[in-house]
């Protein structure tokens, strides 16, 4: 999902402008990231009206990647390093993964159609003719719908002769699988986080970069600088489609970061794979029709909040983060666990589990190995150890494949649901009735696996290439 | 492979501050050439030169074509480089 847009990538330059500052002991410089970004007399690249409004979006990013809910401000003249020491004393955070940067939300149509200025404002009107809720006026000459009065069925679309009446999506609205963000009665988008499952769509979906997720890159850095204790990185699988290295080049440049030490958490995936094999074998043979993967946290979340009617089916083993943070304290037990990923709903999975203490992003790391001047193409590669195949549990169908490498049961009848699509979405709520035969379903919330989550570097396409050719794994689709 | 007379060089920097600010998408150039050029484009990479510590020189993803620095360089702006030089090239 993550894609190489201006979006990500003014992003990527915040995130690495801030670890500079913080590396560099300037942290008090931080309200000037702003202005080093949009500089006084420079034309904004037209998307905003003007240079305030970008540095005031500038600073609301940066609050978010301080690690706070923006919609938590209370006082609008609060600097940005008054929220950074608040950052590093470890005050509460607010709620919620993901948060909306209000300023540079454009509060897209109200209504999804919209009569385009080609209407020619015919005699026989049959848009206002047909519309169900007399939503169309006809105002100096032209059709105008009144969003208050809008359904959304599109009928004047079909209706009108001229093709005048578009179709205008609202991304972020759109994108969101279970209905978790609105618009306000200013039109701003406003998440719901009692509804919310943090798969982080709607923030790859927003044109305008206007949700971002809450960043604790800040508190890993201090905890790094304290050296009180060591700070150990688990490396999620999809790193091997991340950046252009091995995962023994990998390995030495997130410990030149500052890490103490580097797993795998194909490790922990291993031990995944393993326990969810036998307790498939359990659940079917206690007569239960099906079992879903556990690994995918907004998955997880989805049936914990919404398609409860499912959460009996889905696996209770342990996802590959939890095995690995295990391995982690049993070799450093007082270590500071930090799980490296491309998934934004992982945060909010470690939040629940106090063996993880912080997540970060592959986005976040490439942005840290800018800030320290880490290039990874000038490691010589290394010897790369064990080859987990469980690294595919970063593509889609590949932790169905890990489970049935050590299931001796009857036979898998698989599904495989990627991406929390409307039409899977539709698969999903359809599967409690029972009224099919699989017997193991495998979900993961982004399209094509944890290799498209939306805190990645490489755009799925790339990263896909990447795996296939790093990891030293197979990926094929299983048979279905 | 080496690159073949005639042939339009692009040169694309695997250091990891290009990489990381778009240049991943370079990965997937070879496939997203025209189909009738792909012959004619001869694709390396390099390691980091230091273009990135010039601020005149814009900035990154940086790619060179035929030589001539591009910044912000993405895919598209890349392959209409190539095709202009093609057209205003020796080699027809």
């Amino acid at each position: 999902m993550a894609h190489t847009n201006n979006a990500t990538l003014i992003r990527r330059e915040i995130i690495t402008r801030l670890c500079r500052l913080y590396l560099e002991g300037k942290l008090e410089d931080i309200d000037r990231i702003a202005l080093a970004m949009a500089p006084r007399n420079t034309l904004t690249n037209g998307s905003r009206c003007c240079i305030h409004k970008a540095r005031a979006i500038i600073k609301y990013r940066i609050m978010a990647l301080l690690g706070f809910n923006i919609a938590d401000e209370t006082d609008e003249l609060e600097s940005l390093y008054s929220y950074a020491l608040r950052a590093l004393a470890g005050t509460d955070q607010g709620e919620g993964v993901l948060t909306v940067v209000g300023e540079a939300c454009t509060s897209c149509v109200k209504s999804n159609y919209v009569v385009s200025n080609l209407c020619r404002g015919c005699l026989a009107s049959n848009c206002m003719v047909i519309c169900p809720k007399n939503a169309i006026v006809m105002e100096n000459g032209q059709a105008k719908i009144d969003p208050l009065k809008c359904v959304g069925c599109g009928l004047c679309k079909d209706a009108c002769p001229y093709h005048t009446i578009i179709y205008v999506p609202i991304p972020c609205e759109e994108s969101c699988p279970v209905k978790a963000i609105s618009q306000n009665s200013e039109g701003i988008e406003q998440i719901d986080y009692e509804k919310c499952i943090h798969c982080g769509r709607c923030m790859v979906a927003c044109p305008f970069g206007a949700i971002m997720y809450k960043s604790q890159l800040i508190s890993i850095l201090h905890k790094m600088s304290k050296a009180d204790k060591p700070v150990v990185a688990m490396l999620a699988p999809a790193v091997c489609g991340q950046f252009r290295a091995s995962y023994g080049q990998l390995v030495t440049a997130v410990k030149k970061l500052g890490f103490t030490d580097v797993f795998e958490v194909a490790q922990g995936a291993e031990l995944t794979a393993r326990h969810e094999a036998e307790e498939l074998g359990h659940v079917l043979e206690s007569g239960q029709q099906f079992m879903a993967t556990s690994c995918c946290p907004a998955w997880v979340e989805l049936t914990e909040k919404h398609l409860t009617q499912l959460k009996p089916f889905v696996s209770e083993t342990w996802t590959p983060m939890r095995y690995t943070a295990g391995l982690v304290r049993d070799k450093y037990p007082d270590a500071v666990v930090v799980f490296i990923g491309p998934c934004v709903a992982k945060q909010a999975e470690a939040l629940k589990y106090p063996g993880v203490d912080y997540v970060m992003t592959f986005e976040e790391l490439g942005s840290l190995m800018i800030a320290k001047g880490v290039d990874l193409q000038v490691f010589e590669a290394e010897e790369e150890g064990i080859v987990y195949p469980e690294r595919r549990f970063a593509v889609s169908s590949g932790v169905l494949n890990s489970v049935a490498a050590y299931y001796t049961g009857e036979q898998i009848k698989p599904l495989v649901i990627s991406g929390l699509h409307k039409k899977n979405m539709a698969v999903l709520r359809r599967l409690a009735t029972g009224k099919h035969d699989w017997n193991m379903i495998e979900v993961m919330a982004c399209e094509g696996g944890c290799l498209a989550g939306p805190g990645g570097v490489s755009s799925p396409d790339v990263a896909r290439k990447l795996f296939n050719a790093q990891s030293g794994v197979q990926t094929e689709m299983p048979a279905q | 492979m080496n690159k073949m007379n005639g042939q339009v060089e692009v040169s694309i920097c695997y250091g990891t501050l290009c990489f990381v600010m778009g240049g991943s998408e370079f990965e997937i150039i070879q496939d997203q050439l025209p189909q009738n050029i792909r012959h004619l484009v001869h694709v390396k990479g390099m390691n980091c030169p230091g273009y990135c510590n010039k601020q005149e020189n814009g900035k990154p993803p940086f790619v060179t074509i035929n030589g001539k620095l591009m910044g912000e360089a993405n895919l598209q702006k890349v392959i209409s480089a190539i095709t202009e030089e093609l057209t205003n090239g020796t080699y027809k």
